[in-house]
């Protein structure tokens, strides 16, 4: 566990006068080496990992035959690949060059095709089969069976950022009957499902609002308050089981973040006015297009700021019926996906997902950093719960690695079309390496992978 | 290799769901029936079960203990039980997840995140400066303080005020952990009061207060299961009958033991009952089993259905509210839940529903048009919108909702790697009549067949549940079966589910699963067919039920924890 880097907060701490500090870059000039790609001392700059979820997979590529996988990947492998339908909208946003597409793996995880989506999101996410909840009687439901890779990436993080992570989501016509496996993207592990912020007001005050100044006369109560509190989930802790016992350790972990949080200086860097966009219905639709670039914004400068270095992003929900009302459709995107006279408009949805995705790799590419910028020190994984909704395989199912991963991400991106099938593990390996190479594994259990891809790797 | 396995596990997983949509159908149909068909023919133990103790049956093996989040309303209504109306007002709790369909459920098994922590936290601000502010706290103290710093005026606030907050009497660890809390922030404010604030804010963030704390204590005559604490039986008989914390009079008959026997359960049960927010506790249940909190924000296609809004989701929502709990608490036969000929309209439900006749803003109960053939929750806008698409109906869904939250029957999961999709037709088929060649294909029609049929006898109610006669221009077929019982509409779906055991015994299970956060053991499934025998006896009294529910064994003996 690396230390706080209290070198840049000190250098702030006396201008700071009960307001923030604005400063014309995120990562001063002066902080940083010669070349503008490391911190003076030698450390390198920091490398962040998103997750970017949409739900319910693509369209298949002929509804006459399930077989013929789906309209996703070029047919060309390799780097300059030209975008198919679906990728154009990263062309159009000029951010193709950052993207990896990797096409023909399988979900090692999911292998025993127990049940649609449940076995796509989170055997893709973390790499371990789910957890099935046995029904009895009830509704089906289930739990992820081990950490998704941003949480993995998080803990291995923890200490480095004010706020270990943030998790976003735009849509909110998610379905909440099945368990935290549909519900969540993020998942610390199966009793820990990570509930996203869907209002970038509520988004706005997690990263950025919530930092007091050090003369906050409520700031003594606060903290002893939780001081209080951390004092009762411990004696609790010796009362109850191991299970409970393990919840309440994630209790304490957050009290002890609050803690921190309130208690840390604002971060050393230009903030950004305090967000107003809701995620209201308008008129009984969403603001998917508004939401989506407020809070890929908000998530761009809080890398910059170095707030947090982990986000997820659950763009639209697995089995959620998101309507695309803007592309003139009527019906859930789910009920969408198994109508095979709707595989046209489930394209549609797919190209506009996409294009929802450019955004957030625009933000982070015109965000400036050292000599380039964020998205060139970022890992952004952008999967999805099924190839197709209507066979629910979890055989090639839609995948992008996007970002330079500060230097350890091949640029520019590749199609690289595994022959042989191999573990979407291998891929969460990749990714989690971009933020800590001392990584050797990923997943477990059936999906456990010890060999990263190295296709996408430099 | 690896082709091959999966197309073995496929070919198994298709039949086992033929295979087990025969059996776990039968069989989730006869449990019932053989449950309770065991304890009228046993006559050894339910004689008895008016008036005293339940035995706990030998090889008694109840689920695990666990803590259980106050769920966000429970926790509403508990600040508003502690600190009053305007105290609630600002509660601002974090949003509960489900689990196999309940939130109770959920929150056994869940643990808190940052997210949580942080909304608990500003939530318990607002709340505790609310609470000065309106001079609730005021109730916690008979003291008037000396000075900011007066530590027997703060001790005596936060003992008060704790025991109520936490559901028993605070050990002196505790009282002087709050207290010091209380006069750190007088003293730094040179208030008193503003003492009270920060001892009331962090009070509500304790898990004492956020979790109902089920240890229980050693079972004298069986070492693996616990009996719940009195303080901890009064706090989850008030929590499932009321919703709230239980208040002081309640706390105090659990500490003087009267709970500890059958008779004194009893009689505090029934008088919880007697109260308002008992009808309020059981409409939240039954807006949970019926799904009706997703018409909070329900997506409809507004070309479809013009005159949907989310003025006349919240109308459909409240009928149904006042509709469960008349026949609860004023009807006698809760059973009419299935088929009763009436329900409750104002003036957009009963345009919804082509009822004439002159009606206000206000709720009144109507007789339904025969010609609708409505009847019961079934034929409720509330419930046809939930269990419906954007833009059509679902027969599928609605189905699945009968079979799993009204039968509790658990569909199998869609075989993998087959289309799950409705084939293309011309387009002039009625959504029957798609959804019955999808059932051509052996490998849907296993598990569609316990599904779609349901919602084959509701398609004469559109996507937000008005009546029609038409679909895509072709006369509407709602003739139709729910396992052998021919029904058409959803009075007679809703008579044939009545006259079905099974429906009553998994009332009683959802209940149960509500009360207690987790799904029945088979073992408490056993002893809850005893509560489904007295309900039936009772002629469907619902009441009769919760009292029966509370007094099992099922409800006070728990496992060992996890």
């Amino acid at each position: 566990m690396k230390p706080f880097r209290l070198h840049r907060r000190t250098m702030l701490r006396g201008m700071l006068g009960g307001s923030t500090v604005a400063l014309g870059l995120p990562v001063l000039e002066a902080m940083l080496n010669g070349n503008g790609d490391a911190y003076a001392n030698g450390d390198a700059l920091p490398c962040r990992l998103v997750t970017w979820f949409f739900g319910n997979g693509c369209a298949v590529a002929d509804v006459n035959d399930t077989g013929a996988g789906i309209r996703f990947a070029p047919a060309e492998t390799g780097a300059g690949y030209s975008p198919t339908p679906q990728l154009q909208p990263l062309a159009d946003a000029g951010v193709m060059e950052y993207c990896s597409v990797l096409s023909g793996f399988d979900i090692y995880a999911a292998a025993q095709h127990r049940r649609g989506h449940h076995d796509g999101v989170a055997g893709f996410f973390s790499g371990y089969p789910f957890i099935e909840l046995p029904p009895n009687g009830a509704n089906y439901a289930s739990k992820f069976g081990g950490p998704s890779i941003d949480q993995v990436a998080a803990e291995r993080l923890a200490g480095q950022t004010v706020i270990p992570s943030v998790e976003l989501a735009i849509s909110k016509r998610i379905v909440g009957g099945e368990g935290p496996t549909l519900q969540y993207l993020s998942h610390q592990g199966p009793d820990q499902p990570l509930a996203p912020f869907f209002d970038p007001r509520e988004a706005w005050n997690k990263l950025f609002g919530n930092f007091t100044v050090p003369d906050d006369p409520d700031k003594p109560a606060r903290l002893s308050a939780l001081d209080a509190v951390r004092e009762d989930v411990q004696r609790l802790q010796m009362r109850v089981g191991a299970n409970d016992r393990m919840r309440l350790e994630s209790h304490l972990d957050a009290v002890a973040q609050l803690r921190n949080q309130i208690d840390s200086l604002a971060p050393s860097c230009t903030l950004p006015p305090e967000a107003t966009q809701t995620n209201d219905d308008v008129e009984g639709q969403e603001q998917l297009v508004a939401v989506n670039a407020v809070m890929s914004e908000l998530l761009a400068i809080a890398f910059a700021c170095d707030i947090t270095r982990v986000g997820s992003i659950q763009f639209t929900g697995s089995v959620g019926y998101t309507v695309f009302d803007m592309l003139g459709l009527d019906r859930g995107h789910h009920d969408l996906t198994h109508d095979a006279a709707e595989n046209e408009a489930v394209d549609q949805a797919t190209i506009f997902t996409i294009g929802q995705f450019a955004v957030l790799l625009q933000a982070l590419r015109d965000m400036p950093e050292g000599d380039g910028n964020v998205l060139d020190n970022s890992c952004i994984l952008l999967g999805s719960d099924a190839s197709a909704g209507l066979t629910h395989s979890v055989f090639d199912q839609p995948c992008i690695v996007a970002g330079g991963g500060g230097g350890s991400l091949v640029h520019p991106g590749v199609h690289y079309r595994s022959a042989s099938g191999e573990n979407t593990s291998d891929i969460l390996l990749s990714c989690l390496q971009t933020v800590d190479p001392t990584a050797t594994s990923a997943g477990g259990d059936l999906g456990l992978s010890t060999t990263p891809c190295s296709a996408i790797l430099t | 290799m690896r082709r091959f396995g999966i197309l073995g596990v496929i070919a198994a997983l298709v039949a086992g769901c033929y295979s087990g949509t025969e059996a776990s159908m039968t069989g989730a149909l006869s449990a019932g029936s053989d449950g309770i068909t065991a304890t009228a023919g046993d006559g050894t133990d339910g004689d008895d079960g008016g008036d005293g103790d339940d035995p706990v049956p030998e090889d008694y093996d109840p689920a695990p203990v666990a803590l259980r989040r106050l769920l966000s309303t429970q926790y509403v209504a508990s600040v508003g039980l502690l600190l009053g109306d305007a105290a609630a007002a600002v509660a601002d709790p974090p949003d509960d997840a489900a689990i196999n369909g309940f939130t109770a459920v959920g929150a056994a098994q869940l643990a808190l995140g940052s997210a949580e922590v942080d909304r608990y936290e500003a939530s318990a601000r607002d709340i505790a400066a609310a609470a000065v502010v309106e001079g609730t706290h005021l109730r916690y103290m008979d003291c008037l303080p000396g000075s900011p710093d007066d530590e027997p005026c703060m001790r005596e606030f936060v003992g008060r005020f704790g025991r109520l907050a936490f559901r028993r009497s605070l050990d002196e660890d505790e009282l002087g952990r709050y207290t010091a809390v209380g006069l750190t922030s007088a003293t730094d404010f040179a208030d008193f009061y503003a003492g009270v604030e920060s001892s009331i804010a962090a009070m509500l963030q304790s898990p004492l207060f956020l979790y109902q704390v089920e240890v229980g204590e050693p079972d004298p005559d069986n070492d693996a299961t616990r009996r719940l604490r009195g303080t901890e039986l009064a706090t989850r008989v008030s929590f499932f009958l009321t919703g709230s914390t239980p208040d002081a009079a309640l706390l105090d008959a659990a500490e003087a033991g009267s709970l500890d026997d059958g008779q004194g359960l009893r009689e505090a049960a029934f008088a919880l009952l007697e109260r308002d927010e008992a009808r309020g506790a059981l409409a939240d249940f039954s807006e949970e089993l019926l799904k009706l909190r997703e018409l909070d924000g329900l997506p409809k296609d507004a070309a479809t259905f013009p005159t949907y809004s989310p003025a006349l989701a919240e109308a459909m929502r409240e009928e149904t509210r006042l509709f469960i709990q008349h026949v609860a608490f004023e009807g006698g036969d809760f059973s009419e839940l299935f088929d009763a000929d009436y329900t409750f309209v104002n003036n957009a439900l009963a345009a919804h529903y082509q009822i004439p006749g002159d009606f206000g803003p206000e709720f009144v109960q109507v007789q339904l048009p025969p010609e609708q053939k409505r009847g019961g929750i079934l034929g409720h806008a509330s419930v046809l919108s939930v269990l419906a698409h954007v833009s059509s109906s679902s027969p599928t869904h609605r189905g699945k909702f009968v079979r799993e939250s009204l039968l509790c029957t658990t569909i199998p999961a869609p075989p993998p790697g087959v289309s799950t999709d409705l084939p293309i037709g011309d387009g002039t088929e009625t959504l029957r009549e798609r959804l019955e060649q999808h059932m051509v294909d052996p490998s849907c029609a296993g598990c569609h067949a316990l599904m779609d049929p349901i919602g084959f006898a509701l398609e004469s109610y559109d996507g937000v549940g008005a009546f029609r006669t038409t679909d895509n221009d072709k006369p509407i077929d709602d003739a139709s079966e729910l396992d052998g019982v021919s029904v058409s509409g959803a009075a007679e779906l809703g008579a044939a589910l009545g006259a079905n055991e099974a429906a009553h015994a998994c009332l009683v299970r959802n209940l149960y699963r509500h009360a207690t956060g987790h799904i029945e053991s088979p073992s408490e499934l056993d002893v809850l067919s005893e509560v489904t025998a007295a309900y039936l006896g009772s002629g469907y009294d619902l009441p009769t039920a919760l009292v029966e529910i509370v007094t099992s064994p099922a409800f006070r003996v728990v496992g060992q924890p996890l």
